[in-house]
């Protein structure tokens, strides 16, 4: 019987780490190496989201079968990677499991080069009775305890340091009335940034489709709560943006609408404009709703689709333009944005598009902005100057992000806008 | 028989009126020869018009129908609209006497001496089509009316008792407590079962499967009377994860002989991905979680979608099914089944579903012919309505209120036949 990884799949405390467990066998082996292989899950490569533990430990569970049936050892390792080293173990028993992982993992671009082609990055399979490949298996495995050192290293040296994003207490019930409670008192009109949503023409030339004003979360989390996390539960985070709402729209009803030079957006939860706060806000601003647009985000018309529709309408009927936001590529493969009647649709630009993704998921992107209209669909995040070509070819011609920022101000120094 | 199908039992798209203005529209092509008579059954006395005398007058056209010579309408206001041949005329004018006759003790008909012929109206289609085609429009448009009159008077009503029930709105303070006490309460008590069925031919139930749930209204009133657990979604949507974590224990150790068949019980996608589901799956006979049914609400899955197909493939290689919940008429045209990968659907029955009229009926319809046969669960089937239009648009499976109704009912007649069985063998 095979010996399941023995140390916790926790790297870098005191017991021995996986990686170096792994080199152990590793060099255990080496004097006869006849009938082993060993298997290479680069599951490292994976979108960040998919390497967090609690994916990872359900991953390896595809191999269980595998390795109590069979003469087998699996080594979880801190990067999320996991090696597996086998002995007289038919090639076609692990077939299902590899499947099945590679099914587990089907949305995520690591696993779209098909099985065994030179696309696949999923896998590399070592044959360890034939040195070439044991002397290849054996670097690797060094580099992997080296890698884990490095890591080990670098987190003690930064300790529990609260700059990063996903550090701190977590966001509970608990904690929340008191973080809410600092949320409506504190100042915010110094938080609010602006980005625009520009239309690109040939010939370099541009146009500002409108400005989004939006509170930068990270700096409002250093000015309240910067001892919490608050965006470590989605719910409760999404608690909270109800609240900048009503902040950020007291603020904007102070606009000087007439020295506008650019019409505006800004991201509200639906409740927010059904309520009375949003009301005050359509006192200051009837006359100028059609130089405001209301983003809304799709998770939030999956919370109450008749709410977002009387929203949707409400507004339109009063002159203002509605945008959904909070789109990703994933998302138009599931459903067509076109039926929701708004007047743009954002979807977020991910470097993935360069990396080759299958064309059935390029023809959902073009349908999408077919359904939508190249005039309502803008890309946000778009980050460099590949992204915008990349879209631009699909027919996108608004864009957002850091890249379109640089061009801005580019422009604005050229005088063009 | 040629006749329209009686108004009680047609959705309310093939209402009669609807039917009737389909006719006469098809009616214009062929306008020559066609005649029309109106009998103003609404104009009777109310002891005259119950529905056995309706049916009485209705016979009186049977015949002519059998004979293919005429097409009958049976309104909602009780009147008969008959649109035949020319040559039946004088069968026809029989027909209507027959009528007349039946009501002749009526004060209508004693008036009429006086006033004229006030018990039927007789039109020429080819001269006086306009007039006929205004009044069947007339028909459908106050029938309409009359149906937005009484559900606004319900919608109102349930609006307010909801109000009065619904209670204080929930804080995160309120939230921290009812999570704190969720972890110690017993809620065993406050499990429901409720069965997703087929209906036979003719309407009995035949349970595919029932879900499992904690009762949200029977907790409050337990835990924390006067709060609306529901009033914010973002809070409400996270106290789902607590009960999400109760009800795996609560099945963990249920005894699996007493929750028999094919079971179905929500949970969140971060759930599936969670220590504790992991647990509740090792605890699982292998061979029963071919018998459960992961329901996934609509929102939860979108607002994840990444982590919604990893966990739909990790649960359904271990061999649950998938159903998605929450739809409504309109969220479910935003959702394709297949592209899901899901097994089963869930649409929350809305009686705007009927008010939408034929486009939305068609929509639906086309919905669910895509999702496929006995994949789409109608749920919250309050009353007959609901199913009445569920299987008007290919709907196979059904759940709610009036479901277990029906269940409850055949259960009694199972009895009864059971007891006579046992008083024949004595």
């Amino acid at each position: 019987m095979a010996d399941f990884g023995t140390a916790s799949s926790l790297p870098n405390n005191e017991k021995q780490s996986e990686e170096s467990l792994l080199l152990d066998q590793a060099n255990r082996i080496a004097d006869a190496p006849k009938g082993y292989f060993a298997v290479h899950v680069h599951l490292s490569e994976l979108r960040p989201q998919y390497r967090q533990p609690h994916y990872i430990r359900i991953a390896a569970r595809s191999f269980d079968s595998l390795t109590s049936a069979h003469e087998a050892t699996l080594y979880i390792l801190g990067n999320a990677d996991m090696v597996l080293i086998c002995r007289d173990v038919p090639i076609n028993d692990l077939d299902p499991p590899v499947v099945k992982l590679r099914s587990l993992f089907s949305e995520d671009p690591l696993t779209f080069g098909a099985e065994g082609s030179l696309d696949d990055r999923f896998t590399t399979w070592y044959d360890l009775a034939q040195a070439a490949d044991f002397g290849s298996f054996l670097a690797a495995a060094e580099g992997l305890v080296a890698a884990a050192e490095d890591r080990a290293k670098k987190a003690r040296e930064e300790g529990d340091s609260p700059h990063g994003a996903m550090r701190g207490e977590a966001l509970t019930p608990g904690n929340l009335t008191e973080v809410n409670g600092r949320l409506q008192g504190v100042r915010i009109e110094d938080l609010i940034h602006q980005q625009s949503a520009v239309e690109v023409f040939s010939g370099g030339k541009g146009d500002v489709v409108f400005q989004e004003h939006f509170v930068s979360m990270f700096n409002l989390r250093q000015r309240i709560a910067p001892e919490i996390n608050i965006f470590s539960d989605a719910w409760l985070f999404q608690y909270l943006t109800e609240t900048v709402d009503r902040r950020i729209l007291s603020v904007l009803a102070q606009s000087d609408f007439v020295a506008m030079r650019d019409d505006f957006s800004v991201n509200l939860n639906i409740a927010t404009v059904l309520s009375p706060g949003f009301q005050s806000f359509h006192e200051k601003a009837r006359k100028h709703a059609s130089r405001v647009v209301i983003e809304i985000q799709i998770i939030d018309i999956f919370a109450d689709f008749p709410a977002f529709t009387s929203a949707r309408d409400w507004l339109q009927g009063h002159g203002y333009r509605v945008l959904i936001d909070g789109l990703n590529p994933l998302a138009l493969q599931f459903f067509d944005p076109g039926i929701l009647s708004a007047d743009f649709v954002k979807v977020a630009w991910n470097p993935e598009f360069l990396a080759g993704i299958p064309d059935e998921r390029v023809t959902d992107m073009r349908q999408a902005v077919e359904s939508v209209g190249s005039h309502g669909m803008i890309l946000s995040r778009a980050d460099s100057e590949a992204a915008v070509e990349w879209a631009l070819g699909l027919g996108i011609q608004r864009f957002q992000g850091h890249f379109i920022d640089r061009v801005v101000d580019a422009m604005i120094t050229k005088g063009i806008i | 028989m040629n006749m329209a199908h009686a108004p009680d039992t047609a959705s309310r798209q093939s209402s009669q009126e609807n039917l009737l203005l389909d006719y006469v529209y098809r009616l214009e092509k062929h306008k020559g020869g066609r005649k029309v008579v109106q009998v103003h059954l609404s104009r009777l006395k109310p002891f005259n018009r119950r529905e056995h005398h309706v049916r009485v007058a209705a016979n009186s056209f049977e015949a002519l129908v059998k004979a293919l010579q005429g097409q009958l309408f049976i309104l909602k206001s009780c009147d008969l609209i008959f649109i035949y041949k020319r040559e039946a005329a004088p069968d026809v004018e029989t027909a209507v006497q027959r009528v007349r006759f039946l009501f002749s003790d009526d004060p209508l008909l004693a008036e009429e001496a006086l006033a004229g012929d006030r018990f039927s109206t007789w039109f020429d289609a080819e001269n006086q089509f306009d007039e006929i085609l205004n009044l069947a429009q007339g028909l459908v448009d106050k029938e309409k009316k009359r149906q937005s009159e009484v559900r606004a008077k319900m919608d109102t009503r349930a609006a307010l008792k909801a109000r009065q029930e619904l209670g204080e709105p929930l804080t995160p303070e309120i939230l921290n407590r009812v999570e704190a006490a969720l972890t110690r309460a017993d809620l065993s008590n406050l499990v429901r079962r409720q069965f997703a069925c087929i209906l036979g031919p003719k309407g009995a139930p035949e349970p595919t499967f029932s879900e499992l749930f904690i009762s949200i209204k029977d907790m409050r009133e337990t835990m924390l009377p006067g709060v609306n657990l529901t009033s914010n979604r973002w809070l409400f949507q996270h106290l789902t994860y607590s009960l999400d974590r109760r009800m795996l224990a609560m099945l963990a150790k249920t005894d699996h002989i007493t929750i028999s068949g094919d079971i179905s019980f929500n949970l969140n996608v971060s759930t599936l991905l969670s220590q504790e589901f992991l647990a509740f799956d090792d605890a699982v006979p292998a061979s029963r979680r071919g018998h459960m049914v992961v329901e996934l609400e609509n929102l939860d899955i979108f607002s994840d979608l990444e982590a919604y197909t990893f966990a739909r493939e990790f649960v359904q290689e271990r061999g649950y099914r998938i159903c998605v919940d929450g739809l409504t008429h309109q969220t479910i045209t935003l959702v394709d089944r297949k592209r899901l990968g899901a097994d089963l659907i869930k649409l929350i029955w809305h009686s705007d579903m009927v008010d939408g009229g034929k486009d939305i009926e068609s929509d639906l319809r086309t919905l669910v012919r895509r999702a496929g046969e006995n994949r789409v669960v109608l749920c919250r089937c309050d009353d007959r309505e609901a199913v009445d239009f569920g299987r008007a648009i290919g709907i196979g499976l059904f759940q709610g209120r009036h479901i277990e109704h029906l269940i409850a009912k055949e259960n009694r007649k199972r009895d009864l036949r059971r007891l006579k069985a046992r008083i024949q063998n004595n």
